[in-house]
């Protein structure tokens, strides 16, 4: 007995309308053609034009089936209009400009990056028609600031960002369509229309990593002159591939320990290193600094000295009101330091023979996991002390590519025991640091 | 003697042969209908009516053929080892001789009787070894033996989970670039990167993802023709004009998948399927007390209603053929009774005293209280009995060898309670041999009544010595002292055929009546009839009364479910409304054996007896696998759904409450995301994030870093399976003793979870989404609407210049 669930779709209406369609085809346009970024093409007709809101209105028959999609001008290269085409927007010269840290590997002259955030920064992102508008009904639009007390996330957009949408990668999309519902709310300029601008900023920095809308929203704001979003915008024009404006927007900004990891990310290590010291000199918390410094060597592969920052902000003191914040600055650069032991000195290589030990959290408990070591060479992984009851696979499939791939890097999580796999990598980590040489 | 009747054996052949090919028919569209239906437990069923008929039909033929002289009008079902016998002079040999002397030519001489110097073969002093019912029934004690193996391999393997595994995560390629998109049809046009390994052209489907971050594939295509670094892709089925448009706006590489990568996992319900040849609660189903009596308290007609008819049907054929020849538990009682009754003497008893009848009470009894809506048949049913008696002492076993002691899910007083029940019923043994089908099983009973119906029957010829070796050799207690029989009792097992010296035992048709011993009238005395008469009727209204108070008394210290504050236990995914449920639920536990990390448990009188065995989520132990439906393919009566396993993930058997005032992260003790990890992982991602104990500054601003994420339970998400609350127990809890108990726990209770009949989950899923978007549009949802279009004119349409 199985239950059997129907189909209901119909199928034959359909059928006729399409026919229909591919019938009334020739008749409706002398096809007009879009061509896009990627190098697509779309056959069909224009039908409406915004030149102010830059969004061109076309109808086209696909796969059968007419539709009408509105696009921005960034998202088209060219359209060809009764014998005419018009370049809306120039082909990317290779990469991608949305990618996370493609813009890092490739660099732009200035007016190239002026133009990736005049071209793509001004547009809407593909997304953004098909994501729902998500939000509690008792949320106050207007927005105001300082919000009412109490704290309230269903009420006040900030606590709710804050609360609800910062957390939750899922949320995200929502977050941003929730910032243009906004912009339609409050059209005219004023203090909440720069917030809700920037608030899309920062939005599309942190969530996507999205640099030219972010530059474009921060610039449109007027909020990128200084404080954080200065330093963030800076790390907009390095991304999309600009070192040069990225220095010249940090010149003459005060010290902000932001600077530090922009300076680190850039390759600019010694810089940043120095910055630090300065930062610590001028009264900056020292724990924050050395461990975004302690960062900036790990980037660029110089362990000991990364080690040895992160010490730096171990040690200092941690007191105050503020102990508690500066207090995750040392967790992380305690971490930062067991993660460098643990996965850039876990090369059996560099490990003794012997047979090391060590457990990691999983699934229902602590894993335990024995690994030996023979010149250089994993010998055997395995998992001697469990409590796990569900995800099995794990327990056999992982330490067999542990030992398969020589070393704990690239090894995937068993799909659907994730958990226990990690586990088990993490703890063959931990017990092959013991044995660095 | 009576003559001979000339045509009457070739009627029979005719007959048999008809019957046989009815059978063979039967067997044929069975094996069509597996591959069409993927039914494999109704087809099998099929195959077994159609193989019975065959055989029927055969016999038929045969023994017509074999017996001609002999004049028998009907049909002969004679399967046993004939006494040796010298036969007489003219005397034509016996069907099982003729296949016997068949089998001679083929097979040593030595293994095969002497008939004329009446010298046993090795064959029969072989069987002689092992006891008289298998000498004389050799072919019955082969047909239990693979009965009770074939129970037992559906139990203890198909039934055992653990040797599923999931699908390696398959071949990923990154860095492919869409050059061409075919507007007509969609298809694509891909470059790969210049290090691009070829894309393997074994791997027909492909699954397109464009956005890495999104995890879900764009869709399956075909790949169709591949040179170095580049690919064309065909769409498996027609794009919508969505993912038509997320083709052309996409800039950037794209990757290839050869498992689509939000596929759900299936590795549990594809591997129980596999194994599943037979359906694993086949005997279940056959044994006809547990659909009736769960029919008649649901008032629903449950499927396995047509097995159970079925199976009657058969044993019209063959009356209570179940009992002699299929019944698990009857062969368990047999093996006891020749291992340790046999050798225990001191309890028998003798005669037939008032329990002769037990077994009539006990079905009235049971079917009265199904009457009043209340199941007992799953306490007292035969095959629920050995199911349940495996399952307590067979399972523990065999978890603990294979996999470890330490994941023996604990015990409650219900399971010891079923564990007495089942050694009780072999204990009964030591009374008299197969006490428990003799006198006590109330579904032999109904076989018993069947046999009111029955078409063949135990005759006794005229030339019977009374010599009394068939009483003291039937295991059944259905031979009368003048050797005639108990026909409700007679399992047609042939045994005393067997034994008989002068070959007098026949098992024929009905009305068949040559040549049969004439009946001795005992006159029976007036008194006797009226002392009978009276039991009888006393007997009746017993049961009557007793099931009437059973049935009160149960339900009065019963469940109760739709009482404030009654117990709701979780119940497994696509279970039956409440009390449908405990009206359907036979308590025989396949489902906690199937059930993969034993989330299913047996509950014990949380609910009084009438939830007694049933089986509950317990969550602390374990979560439902997303990738499992194993529990509703192995229940016999439905009471939980048999589900595809797309429906199981949409069935919501309960809500995760977050305990407030226990969390870690909402008591301010520390962070902790183990329940939401759990659940992304799981393929749910009901539990999302929420930030608390946010510190703020003079200005009401929030201070980064302060404060902890907490989970929020997304109710529309959520089915209840448990996997966070396994995982917060397990680490929390019993890892760093930070919690006295889980603080998210899956909550049964109306609301909260999807107790339906019939109709599809997934589709309720999305009644209600369409339902919470009409009644959450009080967000609008007013798409950018642009200013008036200009018309589309003039040199600058675009209105470039003006940049």
């Amino acid at each position: 007995m199985t239950l059997r669930i129907r189909h209901s779709a119909p199928t034959r209406i359909i059928a006729i309308l399409r026919f229909a369609i591919l019938l009334a085809l020739p008749l409706a346009t002398s096809a007009d053609t879009i061509e896009f970024l990627n190098g697509s093409r779309l056959e069909g007709s224009v039908t409406a034009i915004d030149t102010k809101g830059k969004t061109v209105t076309f109808r086209a028959v696909v796969a059968g089936r007419a539709s009408s999609q509105t696009y921005g001008y960034g998202q088209i290269h060219a359209v060809t209009m009764k014998g005419r085409r018009h370049v809306l927007t120039p082909k990317p010269a290779s990469d991608t400009p949305s990618s996370p840290d493609a813009g890092a590997a490739q660099s732009r002259s200035k007016a190239e990056v002026e133009a990736l955030i005049r071209d793509v920064g001004s547009t809407p992102p593909s997304w953004l028609g098909t994501t729902r508008l998500n939000y509690p009904a008792t949320l106050d639009l207007n927005w105001p600031m300082p919000a009412p007390k109490p704290w309230n996330r269903n009420k006040n957009v900030g606590q709710f960002i804050w609360d609800t949408v910062n957390p939750n990668t899922g949320r995200w999309r929502e977050g941003v369509r929730l910032m243009y519902h906004l912009l339609d709310v409050h059209k005219r300029p004023g203090a909440t229309r720069t917030r809700v601008m920037t608030s899309l900023a920062s939005m599309y920095f942190r969530f996507f990593q999205d640099y030219p809308r972010a530059a474009w929203w921060w610039r449109r704001a007027g909020t990128g002159q200084n404080g954080n979003d200065a330093v963030a915008l800076a790390e907009c024009y390095f991304r999309m591939g600009s070192k040069e404006m990225a220095k010249d927007a940090l010149r003459g900004q005060p010290m902000r320990a932001g600077m530090i990891k922009l300076l680190g990310d850039m390759g600019e290590t010694d810089a940043a290193v120095s910055l630090a010291d300065r930062y610590v000199k001028a009264g900056g918390a020292p724990q924050e600094a050395h461990l975004l410094a302690g960062d900036a060597c790990r980037l660029a592969h110089r362990a000991q000295e990364a080690i040895e920052r992160y010490q730096k902000a171990i040690d200092a003191p941690a007191r105050g009101q503020r102990a508690k914040r500066l207090q995750k600055f040392q967790d992380r650069a305690r971490a930062s330091m067991a993660a460098i032991k643990l996965f850039d000195l876990s090369d059996a290589r560099k490990v003794a023979d012997g047979t090391y030990r060590d457990g990691s959290l999983g699934y229902a408990g602590r894993v335990e996991v024995e690994v030996a070591v023979k010149s250089g060479r994993i010998e055997s992984v395995k998992v001697v002390k469990h409590q796990e009851k569900q995800f099995y696979s794990a327990l056999r499939d992982t330490p067999a590519q542990i030992v398969a791939k020589q070393g704990v890097k690239g090894v995937d999580a068993t799909s659907r025991a994730t958990i226990t796999a990690e586990a088990i990598i993490n703890a063959s980590a931990k017990a092959l640091a013991k044995g660095a040489k | 003697m009576n003559a001979p009747v000339p045509g009457s054996g070739r009627k029979a052949t005719a007959l048999g042969l008809a019957v046989a090919m009815l059978g063979a028919a039967a067997v044929l569209s069975a094996g069509a209908g597996e591959t069409r239906d993927g039914l494999p437990g109704q087809a099998a069923l099929q195959l077994a009516i159609g193989a019975v008929l065959l055989l029927l039909g055969l016999a038929m033929a045969l023994s017509a053929i074999g017996d001609r002289n002999r004049g028998v009008g009907g049909f002969r079902l004679n399967h046993f080892l004939p006494f040796l016998r010298r036969r007489k002079k003219g005397e034509p040999p016996a069907t099982l001789e003729r296949i016997g002397s068949a089998l001679k030519t083929k097979l040593p001489a030595a293994w095969f009787s002497d008939y004329r110097f009446a010298r046993p073969g090795r064959l029969r002093t072989g069987l002689r070894r092992f006891g008289v019912s298998l000498l004389s029934a050799p072919l019955r004690r082969a047909i239990q033996a693979l009965c009770l193996g074939l129970f037992l391999w559906s139990f203890f393997h198909v039934c055992w989970p653990y040797s599923a595994a999931p699908a390696p995560p398959g071949r990923i390629a990154r860095g492919w670039t869409v050059d061409s998109v075919d507007q007509s049809d969609g298809r694509l046009r891909l470059t790969g990167p210049a290090d691009a390994d070829r894309w393997p052209a074994e791997l027909e489907i492909v699954h397109l993802v464009l956005d890495e971050g999104d995890a879900a594939a764009l869709g399956a295509f075909h790949s169709t023709t591949e040179t170095a670094g580049r690919l064309e892709l065909t769409p498996a089925e027609p794009l919508s004009p969505e993912a038509f448009n997320r083709l052309l706006l996409h800039v950037g590489p794209a990757a290839l998948h050869e498992r689509a990568p939000d596929a759900w996992p299936t590795h549990h319900a594809d591997h129980l399927a596999r194994k599943e040849k037979l359906a694993a609660e086949l005997f279940l189903v056959i044994d006809p007390l547990v659909s009736l009596s769960t029919a008649v308290a649901s008032r629903n007609a449950v499927w396995s209603l047509v097995c159970a008819a079925v199976i009657l049907i058969i044993c019209v054929a063959i009356p209570r053929g179940f009992c002699g020849y299929l019944c698990p538990l009857g062969t368990t009682i047999d093996l006891f009774d020749w291992i340790v009754g046999r050798r225990v003497g001191r309890f028998r008893v003798e005669g037939r005293g008032w329990w002769v009848h037990t077994k009539y009470w006990l079905l009235a009894t049971t079917l009265i209280c199904a009457v009043c809506g209340v199941l007992i048949s799953g306490f007292v049913a035969a095959i629920p009995v050995v199911t349940r008696g495996a399952l307590f002492l067979g399972e523990p076993l065999q978890t603990g060898l294979l996999r470890g002691w330490r994941l023996v899910a604990p015990m409650n007083v219900g399971h010891l309670l079923s564990i007495a029940l089942f050694l009780g019923v072999l204990f009964l043994g030591l009374l008299r041999p197969r006490f428990w089908c003799r006198y006590v099983c109330p579904s032999g009973a109904v076989f018993s009544v069947a046999n009111l119906f029955r078409v063949s029957e135990r005759k006794v010829e005229s030339s019977c010595v009374n010599c009394n070796k068939c009483v003291e050799v039937c295991p059944f207690d259905a031979i009368k002292p003048d050797f005639t029989t108990r026909t409700a009792d007679c399992t047609l097992c042939q045994t005393c055929g067997g034994v008989c010296p002068t070959h007098s035992i026949k098992f024929v048709e009905r009305w068949n009546a040559i040549d049969l011993k004439p009946e001795e009238e005992p006159a029976p005395s007036g008194a006797a009839l009226q002392r009978r008469r009276f039991l009888s009727l006393a007997s009746g209204a017993t049961a009557l009364a007793a099931g009437g108070g059973a049935a009160a008394a149960i339900r009065h210290h019963g469940a109760r479910p739709d009482a404030p504050g009654a117990t709701l236990p979780v119940r497994p995914p696509g279970s039956a409304p409440e009390q449908e449920f405990l009206q359907m639920c036979i308590r025989c536990g396949e489902c906690f054996k199937a059930c993969p990390n034993n989330v299913l448990q047996s509950q014990g009188f949380e609910q009084g007896v009438e939830g007694l065995w049933t089986p509950r989520v317990v969550a602390d132990w374990a979560g439902c696998e997303s990738s499992c439906n194993a529990c509703g393919q192995v229940c016999p009566t439905g009471a939980i759904r048999p589900l595809p396993i797309e429906e199981k993930k949409a069935a919501r058997m309960g809500l995760a409450i977050v305990d407030e005032s226990a969390c870690l992260p909402y008591a301010d003790r520390e962070a902790c995301q183990l329940c939401v990890d759990e659940c992304v992982a799981a393929g749910y991602h009901a539990i999302e994030f929420t930030q608390v104990h946010t510190r703020t500054d003079l200005n009401g601003a929030p201070i980064e870093g302060t404060g902890f994420v907490a989970p929020v339970v997304l109710a529309e998400k959520c089915v209840g399976c448990g996997l966070c609350q396994t995982r917060c127990h397990g680490i929390n809890v019993k890892e760093k003793g930070l919690l006295r108990e889980s603080a998210i726990v899956i909550k049964a209770g109306p609301g909260r979870e999807d107790r339906i009949l019939s109709g599809s989950y997934i589709e309720l899923r999305e009644r209600e989404a369409r339902t919470r978007r009409r009644q959450g549009s009080a967000a609008p949802d007013n798409a950018p609407a642009g200013d008036a279009p200009t018309p589309i004119d003039g040199d600058d349409p675009f209105g470039l210049n003006g940049l």
